[in-house]
């Protein structure tokens, strides 16, 4: 993985992209772990709603709001809105 | 000889726990197509090859370390209550993130077996898993279920069983590389010195915990004699780094053998995906809502009322003819005038209530509540709530009891205590027969108007009021949102019949206990003392009315409605059941009898509306929300500002109405 890091809230509809760190509070950051948001996991987004958006992750479905899309950090090395 | 074995039912949310748990145990608990739809562990019993068989059914968890309410209660039961076996539900159609809970699973050194179900999906979708390979990489029993069919519950046992006999366990786990691995060691070694805790739980299983600065674990360990070792171990390094790589590893572990198992053809864009483009869409999303919800109501109250035209004729029938021939006198007034009006009076909504229900089943079990949570997230976060909230104030609608129980799965205590206290103000089912009475009687085509406007009014003030509390009783941040989205699944007649029945049966045996009570209390006070005339003012009924009558005088109210109010605390219906027991002598249906009483005017009609909306939690409610909250503060908080809101907002819609209706 190439490129700087960008938070997961930037990304548009039709992105793929790679976790790169999680920078949200400790039982938050459990919680994305156990949900399969981990580094190195590849995760697309579905929708985008200015920041808030669905996003698959495997065979998961995830909605996120802005405020926690913006503390995953993802390499952005493609497609960047 | 019998034997007992203890089965634990764990895995990830909405992964079909509740549905194989009916399936096992013939119960009928409440399932549904959304994530948390099942807060506190339930219990059912079997028998089996001589077994005798205890089922426990957990809410879902993503993994060994809690965060919500919910998910303390399914991880305390693994730890604490030591069952014979867990039976860890897996979705097949998501192999790789179940396993996650699978690799903790292990370390907790109890025989587990994995119910590899929905395997119907996986299969339709083409994917195919080879379930010898997978128990032999986990060295756990896999066995094929589906839930909503019952296939695979005999072979589950079996293995369930099986596993529950062969003791003690082997110990398969992840490993986590030579760093996080010779923190363990270390870790082990210094907990070892603290008896009770390694009798009690695996010290491999505490290290790792502690190692991934799990709060719960390290409270266990703080009392005890390895206290002051395990500290400065912990002291020195960076739990977060730890979990991070943990879980990195445990993914690496699982994806290590997936390919070997799992053979599975490359996604695109599913039939969901499409879907929530549009219902999530940041233009069409909020309008979408607001059509359905628009929908729902118009349905719920149109489609109804040619049955409850003839429920009423057959109460007003039946009423009259006990009067008529029943004897002694007193009789045919305690069964025509106390039960058949009264409880009849409730009757009359049940096709309100039953189509209420059917859509709040349609909503949960299409995949659909959970992208309306989504949606509302962005409103709900500028007033001070989570998106989560949205949740428990839609099944608000239909009851505040299991609303008020729903909020178990929002994560931050603030924001569910804040949920808690406004639940009440969304409008419940038992609240719509008042509605429905009233707003028939007085404003005739308007009648559907009346009632949106009332349904509004209760969302409103419970916005308000989260807003208020928030800036000033509960102050801090709103908690960001993370929801699984699940697939979304065309619910069957059958399935939405069958939720609708559960949940509209209990409005029916409601009606045959709390408010058949309510009703025979209400006529013996408005019978006696003997030689009374019936529903005056000098019986019983008349003198409580009387005493309270002061206090709601200025609303409008007179000595019967005070009388219905007060027993509207058992239940809601119970204010139209008393009306229908204090009116309920001549031979007209309640409602003409409402409009022909001089002391009830369009605008008090209105203001009682307001009033049975806002005033106080029914005793269920308050008792779930004692419950919940653990705080007679809290309840008592509850209860004295409901009444507040709905003394002010009665007395101002009173006032001001007949600006509005005429002066009717």
């Amino acid at each position: 993985m190439t490129g700087d890091l960008c938070p997961l809230a930037l990304l548009s509809a039709g992105t793929e992209a790679t976790v790169a760190d999680i920078r949200a509070g400790k039982g938050m950051q459990t919680r994305l772990f156990g949900m399969g948001f981990c580094p190195d996991a590849r995760v697309k987004v579905q929708c985008a709603n200015r920041g808030s958006l669905i996003v698959s992750v495997g065979d998961a479905r995830y909605a996120l709001s802005r405020g926690i899309a913006m503390k995953i950090l993802v390499g952005c090395a493609k497609g960047v809105a | 000889m019998t034997r007992e074995i203890r089965i634990a039912l764990t895995g990830n949310p909405n992964v079909g726990k509740t549905t194989l748990f009916n399936a096992l145990t013939g119960s009928r608990q409440h399932v549904g197509n959304w994530p948390g739809v099942t807060v506190e562990k339930k219990t059912g019993r079997i028998n089996r090859n001589g077994y005798e068989i205890e089922v426990v059914d957990l809410p879902g968890t993503y993994s060994l370390t809690a965060y919500s309410a919910d998910e303390i209660i399914a991880r305390n039961f693994l730890l604490d209550e030591k069952p014979d076996v867990v039976v860890q539900v897996v979705d097949a159609t998501n192999l790789e993130r179940n396993l996650y809970l699978t690799t903790q699973l292990s370390e907790l050194r109890v025989p587990v077996v994995i119910a590899l179900n929905m395997a119907d999906m996986a299969e339709a979708q083409g994917d195919a898993i080879d379930r010898a390979r997978l128990s032999e990489f986990l060295e756990i029993p896999v066995v094929r279920t589906v839930g909503t069919r019952g296939e695979g519950l005999d072979t589950l046992l079996e293995a369930a069983i099986k596993e529950a006999k062969t003791s003690p366990h082997h110990e398969h786990t992840v490993g986590y590389g030579d760093d996080a691995e010779a923190k363990i060691v270390t870790l082990v070694d210094a907990l070892s010195a603290d008896r009770n805790l390694a009798k009690r739980y695996p010290l491999r299983w505490l290290a790792v915990k502690l190692l991934e600065g799990d709060e719960n674990v390290v409270s266990k360990v703080r009392e005890g004699p390895a206290s002051v070792r395990v500290q400065s171990i912990l002291s020195s390094i960076d739990a977060d780094e730890y979990e991070a790589v943990m879980a990195d590893k445990r993914y690496e572990a699982i994806a290590a053998i997936l390919p070997q198992v799992h053979r599975t053809d490359p996604k695109g864009t599913t039939f969901s995906d499409m879907v929530d483009r549009v219902v999530t869409n940041r233009y069409l999303g909020i309008p979408i809502f607001l059509a359905l919800m628009w929908g729902a109501f118009e349905l719920t109250f149109t489609v109804a009322t040619p049955f409850m035209t003839a429920i009423d004729t057959l109460v007003v029938w039946l009423a009259e003819l006990a009067v008529a021939s029943i004897e002694p006198a007193w009789l045919g007034s305690l069964i025509g005038d106390g039960i058949i009006s009264g409880v009849g009076a409730v009757l009359i909504f049940l096709p309100n209530i039953f189509i209420l229900f059917l859509i709040l089943a349609f909503l949960e079990d299409s995949g659909y509540l959970a992208r309306a949570a989504f949606i509302m997230d962005r409103p709900l976060y500028a007033i001070g709530l989570p998106g989560k909230a949205f949740i428990p104030m839609l099944i608000g609608f239909g009851c505040n009891v299991p609303a008020i129980m729903a909020t178990r799965s929002i994560e931050s205590e603030k924001d569910r205590l804040l949920t808690i206290l406004v639940n009440p103000f969304m409008s419940c089912s038992a609240r719509l027969p008042v509605y429905v009475l009233f707003a028939g009687a007085f404003f005739g085509a308007q009648a559907g108007g009346v009632m949106f406007f009332l349904y509004v009014l209760g969302i409103v003030v419970a916005i308000v009021s989260a807003k208020l509390f928030r800036s000033t009783v509960l102050p801090g941040d709103v908690s960001p949102f993370v929801m699984e989205m699940p697939p979304y699944r065309l619910p069957t007649a059958m399935t939405s019949l069958m939720h609708m029945w559960s949940r509209g049966s209990m409005y029916l045996r409601k009606a045959g206990t709390i408010i058949l009570l309510g009703a025979m209390v209400v006529w013996a006070l408005a019978s006696f003392p003997y030689g009374v005339e019936y529903g005056s003012a000098e019986s019983f009924a008349g003198m409580l009315g009387h005493l309270i009558e002061p206090l709601v005088a200025p609303l409008g109210f007179d000595w019967k409605v005070a009388v219905a109010l007060i027993f509207g605390f058992l239940a809601k219906e119970v204010v139209v059941g008393s009306l229908g027991v204090l009116y309920g002598t001549g031979e007209e249906t309640l409602s003409e009898a409402l409009l022909a009483d001089p002391g009830l005017s369009a605008a008090t009609a209105l203001a009682l509306m307001v009033f049975v909306l806002l005033y106080m939690p029914c005793v269920a409610a308050l008792g779930v929300i004692k419950k919940e909250t653990g705080s007679w503060k809290w309840t008592g908080f509850a209860v004295a500002y409901g009444i507040v809101v709905a003394w002010v907002l009665a007395f101002v819609v009173g006032h001001l109405a007949p600006f509005f209706i005429g002066g009717a």
